[in-house]
C-alpha cells in the first residue's frame, strides 16, 4: 500500500492580471517549507518549479490543485497562448481549483483593467460569472488583497488531509471568512461605546464613524489570524478597506459616507433604525476614561 | 538571426530577442507584454485612494509604491500652499518600513533569484535553498507590519504621517525581529559578524568566506562575470533618504540632479508588442538600484570593486549583497533615534481643497521609483509612474542601447539571461 508520502498532490500556480502581491504574501508562510513538501511543485511564478513555464505552456501535464493568482482576463497570453485555453486545460484535470485573492475570486483591484471582459473565475463582483461556472463545486474562493498566507496554508493542509472545506454562498471557506475583520479589534471598546476619532495615527477611537473602516461588514479573520503574525490594519490605525469583499476595491476610502452623522452603511445585520437609536445613546453617554489618551508619554516621562 | 527566450520568476515575464553572431549576443530588445493600467486606474479617484491603490502596483515593492505616494501628495499640499510638517518619528518609521522592504527584497533575490540562476549556468550539482531567502524575508516583513500592519499592501502612510501610534512594545518587537534576522544573515549567508562583514574594504576579503556569500562570489569569478555584463558605467540616484546621496554618476564623478530632468520614451521592440516605456535623465539611460546608491554613498569596498571590475555583473551582483548587509545596519540605527512621544500625524486641510501638481520620488529596492500626481478639487485628474526597471531594463535601438542591453552584447544566450537578472528586473513594475 502507498502511503500518502508516495503520492504528492501536483500544484500548479498560475497568473492572470496581477501584482504578484499573493505570491508574496505566501512567501511570509512561517511553516512554508514543511506545507510545501506534501506538494510536488509543477510550477510557480517564483519557487523553483518541476517545469518551465515554457513547458507548462504546452499543455501537456495534469495537475491536481490548480492555484490562479490575478484577475481573470480571457484574452490575455502567456507567450502566444491564451489564458482562457490554459485554465481550461489545467482546471479540466485539477480536482480542486483556488482562487488566491480578491482578484481571483471576484476581479478586485486588476477588473478595472477591462472591466467589459475580466472577472474572478466564477464571480465579477457578486454576480455569477466566469470561466470555470460548470465546474464550480471545485472552486475555492481565498479572497484579500493579497491572500492571508495562514488562510492558503489551512485551505491546502485540508486538501493534503483529505478534508472537506465548507464554503460559503461566495465560495469562501467558512471557518475563515464567517467572522468579520472586527472580531479581535483592539479598538473595540469605541465601537461599542461610539467613540470616534478625527485624527489619524492614535490609539484611541473607532475608525468606523470617519476614517471609512469597513471592518463591521467585511468577511475577515484578520484581527484573529493577525497579518505576518504581529498586527493587522486597524491595530495600526488603518481602515480596514474591505478587501475580501466582491465590491472592494471601493472609492473614497479614507472616509466614512454618513446620514445625519451616522455612518450610511451599518455593521452588518444590524437593522439601521436599531443602530440609530443605540448609536443616539451611547453617544450621550461621556466616557472620561475613552475620552482621553490611553498613554500619556509626556506626563509620565 | 533573431532568437527568442521567455524569461519567467521576474515578478511577471519579459521576452528577449536576441541577434547573434556566432553564438554570441550581437544585439538584444526586451519586451514586456503585460500590462494593467494602473494610472488609468487612478484618474477620477480621490487623491487619498491612490494610498490603498499604488501599493497594489507590485507585490514586492508596494510599500516603496505607498511611499511615493505619499510624497507626491505632500508636495502636491506644499504646491497649493499648505506645507506638511512630518514630525522625526514619522521620518524614521516612514524609513525603517522601507528599508526593510528593501531587505526583504535583497534575500528574496539572492536565494530565489541569483544563486539559482548562477547554479544553473555552472551547471551546479550544489543543493539549492531558496527557502532560506522566503525565511528571512518573512522576518523583515514582520518587523514592516510591526508598524504598518501588514505586508504586502500596507496603507499606513498618509499625508501628514502615519496612521500607526506605535509603543515602546512595538519598537522593541522590531528590534528583536531585526537581531533575529541579523544572527540569521551571520549563521546562513555571510559566515562572519555583520560588523566584521561591513569592515571589508576589498573584494579579497570575500573569498575568504566560507558560506553562502563566499560562494556567490567564487561561483561569479569563476563565470568570469567580473569582467562581462558592463553597462555604462553612469547611474543615478533620485530619492531622498537617510541612507541615500542624489546624484548622478559618470563613473566615478558626481553630478547633481534634479527630477525634472526626468523623461520617457517608448521602448523599441520591434518583434512583439511591449507596453514598457524607457526611463531617461537629460535624454540619456542610466543604471540605478544598490551599485549606483553605494557607488554615491562612497562605500569603500564598492568603490574597490569598481576600480577593479568596472559596473560589471560582478559589481552589480555584490554591491546588492553588501547593501543588505549595510541597511540591516542602517535599520537598527533608525529605531534607536524613535521618539515614542513625538507625534504620529499632523492634520491639514482635506484633501478637497487641494489643486496642485505633487512629485514623489523614493527609492525603491531597484532604484528610484517617481510618482507624478496631478490633484483638482482632491481628485486625480492625471496619475504617472516611472519605476527602477524602466531605467535599467530599457529597450532602444541599436545606436544608443540601455544599461541591460549594452551588458548582454557579446555573451551567450545563457549569460545574457543571467546577467538580465543581475539588474532584479521587476515586470509588473515596468509596465504597471
Amino acid at each position: 500500500m502507498h502511503s500518502k508520502q508516495d503520492k504528492k498532490l501536483k500544484l500548479l500556480w498560475f497568473q492572470g492580471v496581477t501584482c504578484n502581491g499573493n505570491t508574496h504574501s505566501f512567501l511570509n508562510l512561517p511553516n512554508i517549507e514543511q506545507l510545501l513538501e506534501n506538494f510536488e511543485i509543477l510550477y510557480h511564478p517564483i519557487l523553483p518549479s518541476i517545469y518551465s513555464l515554457e513547458e507548462i505552456l504546452k499543455l501537456e501535464e495534469n495537475c491536481d490543485l490548480f492555484l490562479f493568482e490575478g484577475t481573470y482576463d480571457p484574452l490575455m497570453q502567456h507567450n502566444g497562448v491564451e489564458l482562457s485555453k490554459i485554465v481550461d486545460y489545467y482546471t479540466k484535470h485539477a480536482t480542486h481549483v483556488i482562487s488566491v485573492g480578491t482578484c481571483a475570486s471576484f476581479g478586485g483591484m486588476f477588473k478595472a483593467t477591462a472591466p467589459e471582459r475580466n472577472s474572478g473565475l466564477i464571480f465579477n463582483e457578486e454576480e455569477s460569472f466566469g470561466p470555470l461556472l460548470e465546474q464550480k463545486q471545485k472552486v475555492i474562493n481565498l479572497s484579500g488583497c493579497p491572500v492571508h498566507p495562514e488562510w492558503l496554508s489551512y485551505t491546502l493542509s485540508m486538501i493534503v488531509s483529505d478534508k472537506e472545506v465548507e464554503v460559503d454562498e461566495l465560495h469562501r471557506p467558512i471557518e475563515l471568512y464567517s467572522n468579520l475583520a472586527h472580531h479581535g479589534c483592539t479598538r473595540n471598546e469605541y465601537f461599542e461605546w461610539k467613540v470616534d476619532v478625527d485624527n489619524f495615527g492614535e490609539k484611541e477611537g473607532c475608525l468606523f464613524y470617519k476614517q471609512g473602516c469597513r471592518a463591521p461588514m467585511t468577511h475577515a479573520s484578520c484581527n484573529k489570524i493577525l497579518w505576518n503574525e504581529v498586527s493587522s490594519k486597524t491595530r495600526v490605525g488603518t481602515p480596514c478597506f474591505g478587501c475580501t469583499e466582491p465590491d472592494f476595491p471601493r472609492t473614497d476610502m479614507f472616509s466614512t459616507k454618513t446620514n445625519m452623522s451616522i455612518p450610511q452603511d451599518t455593521p452588518l445585520g444590524v437593522p439601521k433604525r436599531s443602530y440609530l437609536t443605540l448609536t443616539g445613546i451611547a453617544k450621550t453617554f461621556h466616557i472620561k476614561r475613552l475620552e482621553g489618551k490611553l498613554i500619556d508619554y509626556k506626563t509620565t516621562r | 538571426m533573431i532568437t527568442k527566450q521567455l524569461v519567467d520568476k521576474i515578478e511577471g515575464e519579459a521576452s528577449l530577442y536576441f541577434e547573434l553572431e556566432d553564438e554570441k549576443v550581437s544585439f538584444a530588445t526586451v519586451s514586456f507584454p503585460h500590462t494593467r493600467g494602473m494610472e488609468l486606474m487612478l484618474e477620477g479617484k480621490n487623491a487619498l485612494d491612490a494610498l490603498v491603490i499604488t501599493p497594489r502596483v507590485c507585490g514586492i515593492c508596494g510599500h516603496a509604491h505607498l511611499m511615493a505616494t505619499v510624497r507626491a501628495i505632500e508636495d502636491a499640499y506644499k504646491n497649493a500652499g499648505y506645507e506638511i510638517h512630518l514630525s522625526e518619528k514619522v521620518e524614521l518609521l516612514r524609513e525603517f518600513t522601507l528599508v526593510m522592504e528593501m531587505v526583504q527584497n535583497h534575500f528574496k533575490w539572492m536565494y530565489l533569484t541569483i544563486i539559482p540562476a548562477l547554479s544553473k549556468l555552472t551547471n551546479s550539482s550544489q543543493e539549492l535553498t531558496p527557502l532560506k531567502g522566503a525565511f528571512a524575508a518573512s522576518i523583515a516583513t514582520k518587523a514592516i507590519a510591526t508598524f504598518a500592519g501588514q505586508w504586502p499592501h500596507s496603507s499606513y502612510m498618509i499625508p501628514g504621517g502615519v496612521t500607526a501610534d506605535p509603543t515602546n512594545i512595538d519598537i522593541l518587537k522590531a528590534q528583536s525581529y531585526l537581531s533575529e534576522l541579523k544572527t540569521f544573515f551571520e549563521k546562513e549567508s555571510l559566515g562572519v559578524s555583520l560588523e566584521d562583514f561591513l569592515a571589508f574594504d576589498s573584494c579579497n576579503d570575500f573569498t575568504k568566506l566560507s558560506s553562502d556569500v563566499g560562494a556567490l562570489n567564487e561561483a561569479l569569478l569563476k563565470t568570469d562575470m567580473h569582467i562581462k555584463g558592463f553597462a555604462d558605467d553612469t547611474f543615478i540616484v533620485l530619492g531622498e533618504h537617510t541612507f541615500t546621496e542624489v546624484t548622478k554618476l559618470k563613473h566615478t564623478r558626481h553630478i547633481g540632479v534634479q527630477h525634472k530632468y526626468v523623461s520617457t520614451e517608448p521602448s523599441y521592440s520591434p518583434h512583439e508588442k511591449t507596453y514598457a516605456k524607457n526611463a531617461l535623465y537629460k535624454d540619456a539611460y542610466y543604471e540605478t538600484g544598490p551599485l549606483a546608491r553605494s557607488l554615491s554613498n562612497n562605500f569603500a569596498i564598492i568603490k574597490n570593486i569598481h576600480r577593479r571590475y568596472k559596473d560589471s555583473a560582478y559589481s552589480r551582483v555584490m554591491a546588492r549583497v553588501f547593501e543588505l548587509a549595510s541597511l540591516i545596519q542602517h535599520a537598527s540605527s533608525l529605531l534607536k533615534k524613535l521618539d515614542i512621544a513625538d507625534t504620529s500625524f499632523t492634520k491639514s486641510v482635506d484633501i478637497s481643497k487641494i489643486n496642485a501638481r505633487g512629485v514623489g520620488v523614493v527609492e525603491a529596492p531597484r532604484g528610484p521609483l517617481m510618482h507624478t500626481i496631478d490633484i483638482e478639487n482632491g481628485v486625480i485628474k492625471k496619475y504617472s509612474i516611472i519605476t527602477p526597471t524602466q531605467w535599467n531594463i530599457g529597450s532602444s535601438h541599436k545606436e544608443k542601447p540601455t544599461p541591460a542591453q549594452r551588458a548582454m552584447i557579446g555573451l551567450t544566450k545563457e549569460e545574457a539571461n543571467f546577467v538580465f537578472r543581475t539588474f532584479d528586473v521587476c515586470s509588473v513594475c515596468t509596465t504597471h
